[in-house]
């Protein structure tokens, strides 16, 4: 009967074809082995797709990932951490000063003086031998050069917010006259210098310069208004640090056109052109003018003082060429967009990014992989392996399973499987001290833990060193405040707080909270009650919970806990500050700037010190890190900084983790020496714990090579 | 016919209208705004998180919202928030990722429910029947991720050869046909493990009503004519119990954009429940409501589908 | 559950007692002859005794069993590995002696843990069939007994009103929503007062408008239904998880409301032909109101398939919850569920395969015998099926 034959066949020949399948698939060892090509690919396993490939735009770990790879910027970090130059050969910083000369203060011993009376004054200061303080010194030894720009009348035109709503800003016109004013030019940045200065030109030259005095407005302006405006317009000191690039000769983009200043120049304009909603303004901001002085030369002068902003020249550098306003404008009409509203953003661009880094793209298969190949006119010689391969795969035992197949060279390996393999013969292991750490944050704002003693205690009674030893496996070190671990701001000498229960329940009572009869903490008949918070899909964070919460359970605080969703859990709890305690983590850059989390001008809502941490002496110091450019003095200040958030425990610092990395011993260093003979090395992570710092010489080989075992 | 086609069409919109309407007030009235900048850098400041909402609209009334959303959605103008990208290609190109898992897996469902179903159906309460009933139930209860790790594991450990993708990773460089086996492959195990269910539960449909079939007098009668057993079950009752079936065809068609979340991570299959599940968490507004959106659609067109087919078969249904 | 409907029975018809005691009988024979559904059902009663227990013995400052306790020097220790007496304080010590399912990745107790967990589970099954059998029970029964019943234009103006001016009170402009609200409430008291009035008056013949027919309540709950349905439901599920806190109630609460579609669409149908039966017809005929009808005869007929289908769908609730656990939206920490310790076991499946395995297999088995005892009743119960052995 033909139904139920059909009925019968029809199945087993679907499965038969389907099953038939698995003799036409190589199997792992054809794959790897069988390959030779295969060993010049290196394929990287990542959880998350990228999102968008511009260095200008972009904000997630897996696009800059490729974006390291794809584009170069003018300086990176070295072995030990100290700027190296990319695509700049080399650059010089020097500080502009600037002030007005203030005819209404009397300089000690000269009185009231013009302009070419103080530069007379300040050269001879500069060469007498009277015995000054040595700050005042070496501010005055610093200055290079004193030149003198005559007084200037020109008219300003600000927009002030008109006081109806929904109507346009309303334009007020200034009228200036601006008094002489001296320019001094320094060999290195000094944030010392006016107050330096003021020592000799008396306390208050520089304070009570009347900028009020040199303007008018056409308009009748409120008295306040009018003194913010004559301040921001003639501003009685000012102090722009200067920076030059000088570029690397001959360096191609993947397209084959050369890079020059241009270039750098329209990567500033992207960040800040406000249609490009980029991610790195606020890192910019405080430029001023960015100049071409040749094709070769960038001149960049900054409002301020702002010593993160040499590092901040790392960003990839975008190829003008291709999207200048009116390239920009031939893609919108070929696409059949309106031009007018076309902006960087939705550039194919950035699903096929051009920069001049040591990988040019090829292939970006979404949610699949991102393939890129080696760019054979990189500057510094091609990489070896000649592919790179990004692989999404979102689940971490799958990555783990392709990785034992083979099949992807490195993952996001776990602590826990780091010390399975270790001991493998197969494999080699690394790890290496972050940029970050986990820490319980309080809320200050909130009661009990406004309580320096309670927030000692609730640390006291956390044993950390359990915690990394079991949780990570080892893989973790304590840390005592803000700064990366491995860099010279950490301050090596606060001693991390000893695990004491018993010290916590002391210190407790002194804040008056004691146990009740049925072991709960007790203050004025009220328990000791909180609820701690983290964000759910952090295995880590979620371990850690469960750990503190069992932890102060033990002696007498009733905690309750929750996970939330990552968006709910930033957006409705930290950025409004709605939350008792929350487990949490930074990753950090290398710049000791500290600003926005430890500031208290950055306590509101939607800002990052949702602790709500305040602290004068910590203010200045944070201010004073970020306005210096000498590298010691940063390091002292930090230390000082360090100590006083040790003491001031508005976090318990947990641990800094260590990141691990498992790669097959195949995979070497393969270098040339000068000779020509090629030197096989084996990987080893530098001293600040960058494993893949020579990445761009790694190499497959066939079979894992012995070497000395010195390495 | 004509009536019931135009007055069908007509609920159908004014369904659609309704859903539009829920699914975009549930996703605005959540906690948890869309950005594409990551609040807790340090280099993103509140203006920043302010302007993105401005370019998104998030600062207009949620009415003027609604209608500039579904306006983009029909003049094809809208782009997801996460990267630019306009959602009707990202959504089109992960359909085609999630169709051949589909194929497969509603091919397997339906060949493999009718020969089970039926054979347990004739031996009601024997070996077999029981066998089959604890095997599709055994399926369908065990996590669907827990059966997942098992398959891979298993399938990994014995035979060697990769499952996770959609096709082993790094071959170029051979001929069509392994490498259309090589696909086929792929989507061995994650269709298996998506069509269990179905299996299952069709398997069961198609034996309680052949159950039913088999009670009714024209049945009977066949038997009692003296036909052979087979020419009873095969011609008289099958086809009138396949008759039911007939009109889930038009079930089936909502199936076409839905993919599992889990299944499609754990084989890293780059298709559509992904992507929406990604941009749930990433508050990717345009994607969740346009694939939603379509989802819908997809829904009542196979409910309208599937009466127009009831109608087309069954004689007795006139509406 | 054949109890339940026995006794239902008895209020039902009265009938004889013998009868009953047949019916039970038969019922229960079988149930006997159907063995996987009876394997089903002993599994299910052991379950049930399980969770209890998990819930006497894990809970309290105080546990037998302490599911939460840390122990992290004793993490990853497999099935029945006794514990290492000296760097243990006495209350760690499990009770039982040994770790009678191994440890987790903090030396918690997995044995606790899976006690803790069936309760918890148990419970998420439970409450979230339970709302959404309610809630279809309730939709259901009113669109099929109340269905011919048409929505007037002023319901609509009144419910409108009423949901404007709890939004606008609800986000934050509570003066303007409490001034709809009072135009609102003056509207309904007017439309009385008017219709009162007018009974005799021909002034307000144009009200008529007001009263027009627009939908019938039925049609009404058809499209609510239509409308739910067209969510894909684990989708939806996801984005409220994923958008409310997670706790406890939320994951049962929004489990169950996205899952009464069936129950309601089935209830109605079943209320529309019982609405047609004799009895139903003779109750009505001597005034016996509407609930009456309703409580005491039309729901007893209708619920016995309503709940076997609920014990199916208590097993899809607990796979449901161990997905969303995969994923990283279940049951929030401190509360074990099966479905979290599994997914969180899943990471040390090469490490320690039993934190995989034991909830893995513990779902299988509890899932498995809720499909096997609920499909088995629903043969029983099924009386074409029944009369042909």
């Amino acid at each position: 009967m033909t139904i139920r034959r059909v009925l019968i066949y029809a199945p087993i020949f679907v499965i038969v074809f389907l099953l038939q399948s698995y003799f036409w698939v190589p199997t792992y060892e054809e794959q790897s082995r069988g390959n030779p090509d295969r060993l010049n690919e290196y394929i990287a396993a990542s959880i998350g797709d990228a999102q968008i490939l511009n260095p200008v735009l972009s904000s997630d770990s897996a696009s800059s990932q490729i974006e390291s790879m794809v584009f170069e910027g003018l300086l990176d970090r070295d072995e030990n951490l100290s700027f190296r130059g990319r695509l700049a050969q080399s650059w010089e910083i020097f500080e502009e000063a600037f002030f007005y000369v203030n005819d209404s203060s009397i300089i000690p011993g000269v009185g009231v003086a013009d302009a070419d009376q103080i530069i007379r004054f300040l050269k001879k200061e500069q060469h007498s031998k009277i015995y000054k303080d040595s700050s005042l010194n070496a501010s005055l030894n610093n200055i290079k050069d004193i030149s003198f720009i005559p007084s200037d009348e020109f008219v300003v035109t600000k927009h002030a917010e008109s006081p109806v709503k929904d109507q346009k800003y309303k334009e007020i016109k200034i009228q200036v006259s601006a008094p002489a004013r001296l320019k001094l030019t320094l060999a290195r940045v000094d944030q010392d210098l006016f107050q330096n200065l003021a020592k000799i030109l008396g306390d208050d030259f520089f304070n009570s310069f009347q900028a009020e005095k040199y303007i008018n407005t056409f308009q009748p302006l409120e008295e306040e208004q009018f003194s913010q405006y004559a301040k921001e317009i003639l501003p009685s000191t000012e102090q722009n640090p200067v920076l030059i690039f000088h570029l690397r000769p001959n360096v191609r983009f993947h397209d084959g056109h050369l890079l020059d200043a241009y270039d750098v120049k329209f990567t500033y304009d992207a960040i800040i052109n406000p249609k490009n909603l980029s991610p790195r303004i606020s890192d910019y901001e405080p430029i001023k003018t960015i100049e071409v002085n040749d094709p070769m030369t960038v001149r960049i002068v900054y409002k301020r003082l702002y010593s993160p902003a040499v590092g901040t020249w790392a960003i990839g550098i975008l190829p003008e060429h291709l999207l200048n306003r009116q390239s920009l404008r031939q893609e919108a009409i070929d696409a059949g967009r309106d031009p007018n509203n076309f902006s960087m953003r939705e550039s194919s661009f950035n699903r096929h990014p051009i920069g001049c880094g040591p990988y040019k793209f090829r292939e970006w298969k979404p949610d699949q992989y991102i393939s890129l190949d080696c760019f054979d006119d990189y500057w510094e010689g091609s990489p070896n392996y000649k592919q790179y391969i990004y692989r999404i795969i979102p689940d971490l035992l799958t990555q783990e399973m392709e990785f034992y197949a083979g099949t992807v060279d490195s993952y996001g390996v776990q602590p826990h499987q780091v010390k399975r393999l270790k001991n493998d013969p197969a494999y080699q292991s690394f790890s290496g001290l972050s940029f970050g750490y986990t820490y319980i944050g309080y809320n200050m704002r909130r009661a009990p833990f406004n309580d320096v003693r309670v927030r000692m205690a609730l640390g006291m009674a956390i044993d950390v060193e359990k915690i990394i030893k079991y949780v990570l496996y080892g893989e973790g070190e304590r840390i005592t405040g803000p700064f990366a671990k491995q860099t010279d701001y950490y301050n090596h000498s606060i001693k991390p707080i000893s695990y004491d229960p018993e010290g916590a329940l002391m210190l407790l009572k002194e804040a008056g909270w004691e146990r009740n009869a049925k072991g709960w903490l007790e203050k004025d008949g009220k328990r000791l009650q909180f609820t701690l918070i983290t964000n759910s899909g952090n295995d880590l964070r979620k371990s850690i919970l469960a750990i503190t919460q069992e932890a102060w359970k033990q002696i007498g605080i009733d905690v309750r806990t929750d996970l939330l969703e990552w968006a709910v859990f930033i957006q409705e709890r930290v950025d409004k500050a709605d939350f008792d305690a929350l487990i949490l983590g930074w990753s950090m850059g290398i710049e000791p700037d500290l600003y926005q989390i430890w500031h208290s001008s950055q306590d509101n809502p939607y800002q990052l010190n949702f602790v709500g941490y305040n602290n004068p002496i910590a203010d200045d110091l944070i201010v004073k890190i970020r306005k210096e450019y000498d590298h010691n003095k940063q390091v002292g200040f930090c230390h000082r900084l360090h100590d006083i958030i040790a003491k001031d425990q508005p976090y318990t610092f947990l641990y800094v983790p260590k990141w691990t990395a498992v790669l097959d011993k195949k995979i070497v260093i393969k270098e040339t020496d000068l000779k020509g003979t090629i030197v096989y090395k084996k990987i080893k992570p530098t001293k600040t714990g960058s494993y893949t710092f020579h990445f761009n010489k790694w190499i497959k080989l066939p079979e894992a090579p012995d070497f000395d075992p010195e390495g | 016919m004509l009536s019931f086609i135009g007055r069908s069409v007509i609920q159908k919109i004014v369904t659609l209208f309704f859903v539009s309407i829920v699914s975009f007030l549930i996703i605005h009235m959540a906690p948890g705004k869309p950005s594409q900048v990551d609040p807790l850098n340090p280099k993103f400041t509140p203006e920043m998180v302010e302007r993105f909402r401005k370019e998104f609209h998030l600062d207009k009334p949620l009415y003027t919202q609604y209608f500039y959303f579904y306006h983009d959605l029909f003049t094809g103008k809208t782009v997801s928030w996460k990267d630019n990208q306009p959602v009707l290609a990202k959504i089109f190109e992960r359909f085609l990722n999630s169709l051949p898992l589909f194929i497969v897996g509603t091919i397997l469902t339906w060949t493999l429910s009718f020969p089970v179903g039926i054979r347990s159906a004739l031996h009601r309460g024997g070996l077999y029947d029981r066998s089959a009933t604890f095997f599709s139930y055994l399926f369908i209860s065990i996590p669907g991720f827990f059966f997942a790790y098992i398959l891979i594991i298993f399938v990994v450990n014995s035979f060697h050869v990769p499952v996770i993708g959609m096709e082993t990773f790094g071959l170029e460089s051979l001929s069509w046909q392994r490498m259309f086996m090589d696909r086929i492959w792929h989507l061995l195990i994650p269709s298996i493990l998506g069509a269990t269910g179905g299996i299952a539960v069709l398997s069961r449909y198609v034996r309680s009503q052949m159950l039913e079939v088999e009670g009714q007098d024209y049945v009977r009668t066949a038997k009692a004519k003296g036909l052979t057993a087979e020419q009873v079950h095969y011609k008289h009752a099958l086809r009138n119990a396949l008759l039911p079936f007939v009109t889930m065809f038009g079930l089936i068609l909502p199936g076409l954009i839905g993919g599992s979340v889990i299944i499609e991570s754990i084989f890293s299959w780059p298709g559509m429940g992904r992507m929406a599940y990604e941009a749930i968490l990433a508050r990717d507004y345009p994607i969740i409501l346009t694939v939603n959106f379509i989802s819908a659609v997809l829904v009542l067109g196979g409910t309208f589908v599937s009466d127009l087919l009831y109608m087309v078969v069954d004689p007795r249904i006139r509406l | 559950m054949e109890n339940n409907k026995s006794n239902i029975d008895m209020e039902l018809e009265t009938p004889v007692v013998g009868q009953v005691k047949s019916r039970k009988r038969e019922l229960l024979r079988l149930l006997k002859e159907n063995k996987l559904a009876f394997i089903g059902l002993i599994i299910f009663v052991i379950f049930f005794i399980t969770a209890l227990l998990g819930l006497l013995l894990t809970s309290g400052k105080e546990p037998v069993f302490d599911p939460s306790m840390v122990r992290l020097q004793e993490k990853l220790l497999p099935p029945l590995a006794s514990p290492h007496l000296e760097s243990l304080r006495p209350h760690e010590v499990p009770k039982t002696g040994v770790y009678v399912f191994g440890t987790d990745d903090l030396g918690r107790d997995v044995f606790a843990r899976m006690l803790q967990g069936a309760w918890v589970s148990l419970t998420v099954g439970f409450v979230a069939v339970g709302i959404a059998v309610l809630v279809g029970l309730f939709m259901g029964g009113i669109a099929g007994y109340f269905g011919q019943k048409y929505i007037g234009l002023d319901h609509i103006i009144v419910v409108l009103l009423f949901s404007t001016g709890a939004t606008l009170s609800l986000t934050g402009k509570s003066f303007t929503g409490f001034i709809v609200i009072v135009i609102d409430l003056a509207f309904v008291f007017s439309l009385a007062l008017i219709r009162w009035k007018s009974r005799k008056s021909r002034y307000f013949k144009w009200l008529d408008l007001l009263r027009k027919k627009t939908l019938s309540i039925d049609t009404l709950i058809m499209r609510v239904v239509d409308i739910m349905l067209c969510f894909p439901s684990f989708f939806l599920i996801l984005t409220v998880v994923a958008l409310l806190p997670a706790s406890i109630y939320n994951i049962m609460i929004v489990i169950g409301l996205t899952s009464w579609m069936g129950t309601t669409r089935f209830v109605r149908a079943e209320f529309l032909s019982l609405r047609e039966q004799d009895f139903v017809t003779a109750a009505r005929a001597l005034g016996v109101n509407d609930y009456r009808i309703i409580f005491r005869h039309m729901i007893p007929n209708a619920i016995a398939p309503v709940l076997v289908s609920a014990t199916i769908g208590i097993a899809t609730a607990i796979l449901t919850e161990a997905g969303l656990s995969f994923l990283g939206f279940g049951v929030p920490p401190p509360n074990a569920t099966w479905g979290n310790i599994l997914s969180d076991g899943k990471r040390f499946i090469f490490d320690a395969p039993w934190l995989t395995f034991i909830p893995g297999f513990a779902i299988l088995l509890v899932v498995l015998s809720f499909n096997l005892f609920g499909e088995g009743l629903r043969d029983i119960m099924n009386p074409k099926l029944r009369e042909r052995h």
